[in-house]
């Protein structure tokens, strides 16, 4: 009895999910099929130009051993990519994951808005975590870089251009404790986040891995000025 | 008898199996159905994705030219044994122009912030206002004079001042720099009724926006390395 309810339960909900997905499915199949190709065509060029940085590392430093100068350079061409968010980091600090509270009836409470998360939230957050002292931020695997934007695009959140989704996954590397305590103190944003009905969940770590950035920097407006 | 119980308790248990089997079967298809996939998006979602995508492409076109160019200037150094010190020179400024650790030159916009005695330009507003210039491209940023680099914070110091950077303390009027495309500058900030300053004016606050040509953005003059990330 209780299985065949589960069932039907499950069935509807299936035909539900078809029913809203089939009406896109059929106008939209040529859009989609170009986005496809969009991202196949991206992917093959991000996977070019990962080689061809390695080659020109490798190329750079065989051409930089004739004086000290251009070894120096070299060198800090190198670190450089580090600061640029072009390099994978790992190290201690904090994770801090954020979800919307499924349990709340948006029709029962007057403002949804405040349980969900926003764009400011996490501006506030990268703010706070950078005045903690934090050497590498990314939110749910983006890279937060100089160039980084966080854009509220109707009720999806975009960072660097890529739609991020709740639960949101929000990790930093640098002095644990003290970014600790600058978010999850009495009276701290993600406790008044908490108040406000989102899910928040703070935890410290010695071994964090943070992915590089990756996009790419323009400097087409930007030239050396002191010269 | 026996034999008659056994028969139910098998057939009984087959028709579990079976019943399980189906309802695995469809977590898994709802699963699959996730919110964000491609399949669900909507017409205009579906424009929008794809015109970031030809422009993501342009961008890393672009970036895949150059630095295949670098590799052949470094290539035909290396054959004609000569020094590479000015192709390494380039490629550093280029690095340091972005990084913060050049002054950078360029046309753009200037925003001008000032306190009223209605309502005080705080930390909040600046940091949104850092965001919305880099949405619309803003290639270097400077707030009175403290140039935005990637880990840089505002935050408010009690009511009187704001700090940037944790050394500058500043106050009104606040004078943002930003360099890049002045027209995608001036029209992103500019944007009707939602857009940064009409917001902003709406709140009672004074902002004021000129576009200019020849904009010189400091260096940072802070420390930039890591400590814990390795």
């Amino acid at each position: 009895m209780l299985l065949t309810v589960a069932i039907c339960v499950q069935v509807k909900t299936i035909n539900k999910a078809t029913e809203k997905v089939g009406a896109t499915l059929d106008d939209n199949n040529g859009l989609r099929d170009e986005l496809l190709s969009l991202q196949g065509t991206y992917e093959t060029l991000y996977k070019e130009l990962e080689k061809k940085d390695a080659e020109l590392e490798t190329i750079r430093e065989q051409a930089a051993n004739k004086s000290d100068e251009d070894v120096k350079n070299e060198q800090e061409i190198t670190n450089n990519q580090k600061l640029l968010g072009l390099t994978d980091v790992s190290g201690a600090g904090v994770i801090i994951n954020l979800d919307e509270n499924r349990e709340i009836d948006s029709s029962e409470v007057l403002n949804i808005s405040e349980y969900l998360v926003h764009e400011e939230d996490l501006l506030y957050i990268v703010n706070e975590l950078f005045n903690s002292g934090a050497d590498a931020i990314s939110i749910n695997d983006q890279r937060i870089v100089s160039t980084t934007s966080i854009v509220c695009d109707g009720n999806i959140i975009r960072i660097n251009g890529k739609m991020v989704g709740v639960p949101i996954t929000i990790k930093a590397i640098g002095f644990p404790e003290r970014m600790e305590y600058a978010l999850s103190r009495p009276g701290g944003y993600l406790q008044l986040m908490a108040d406000g009905g989102v899910k928040v969940y703070i935890e410290r770590s010695d071994n964090i891995d943070i992915p590089k950035y990756e996009g790419v920097y323009s400097s087409e407006y930007i030239s050396r000025g002191d010269e | 008898m026996k034999k008659g119980k056994i028969t139910i308790t098998i057939t009984i248990g087959l028709v579990i199996l079976i019943l399980t089997a189906v309802i695995f079967l469809q977590f898994k298809t709802i699963n699959q159905t996730d919110i964000t996939a491609l399949e669900n998006m909507r017409e205009d979602e579906l424009r929008t994705e794809i015109s970031n995508f030809k422009q993501k492409i342009a961008e890393i076109s672009g970036q895949l030219d150059e630095t295949n160019a670098k590799i052949s200037e470094y290539q035909e150094a290396i054959a004609s044994n000569e020094q590479a010190s000015d192709l390494l020179v380039q490629e550093l400024d280029q690095q340091n122009n972005i990084i913060g650790k050049n002054a950078v030159k360029g046309s753009g916009v200037v925003i001008t912030l000032t306190d009223t005695r209605a309502q005080k330009i705080t930390a909040e507003d600046l940091r949104e206002l850092v965001n919305e210039l880099k949405i619309d491209g803003a290639e270097a940023i400077s707030i009175n004079g403290q140039r935005i680099v990637y880990d840089s914070y505002i935050v408010d110091i009690g009511n009187t001042f704001i700090r940037i950077n944790g050394v500058e303390s500043i106050v009104s009027p606040y004078v943002v720099k930003a360099i890049g495309d002045p027209t995608y500058l001036e029209s992103g900030l500019s944007k009707k009724q939602y857009g940064y300053i009409d917001s902003k004016l709406e709140e009672g606050k004074d902002v004021t926006l000129t576009r200019q040509d020849n904009i010189v953005i400091e260096k940072y003059n802070g420390d930039l390395n890591m400590e814990y990330a390795n």
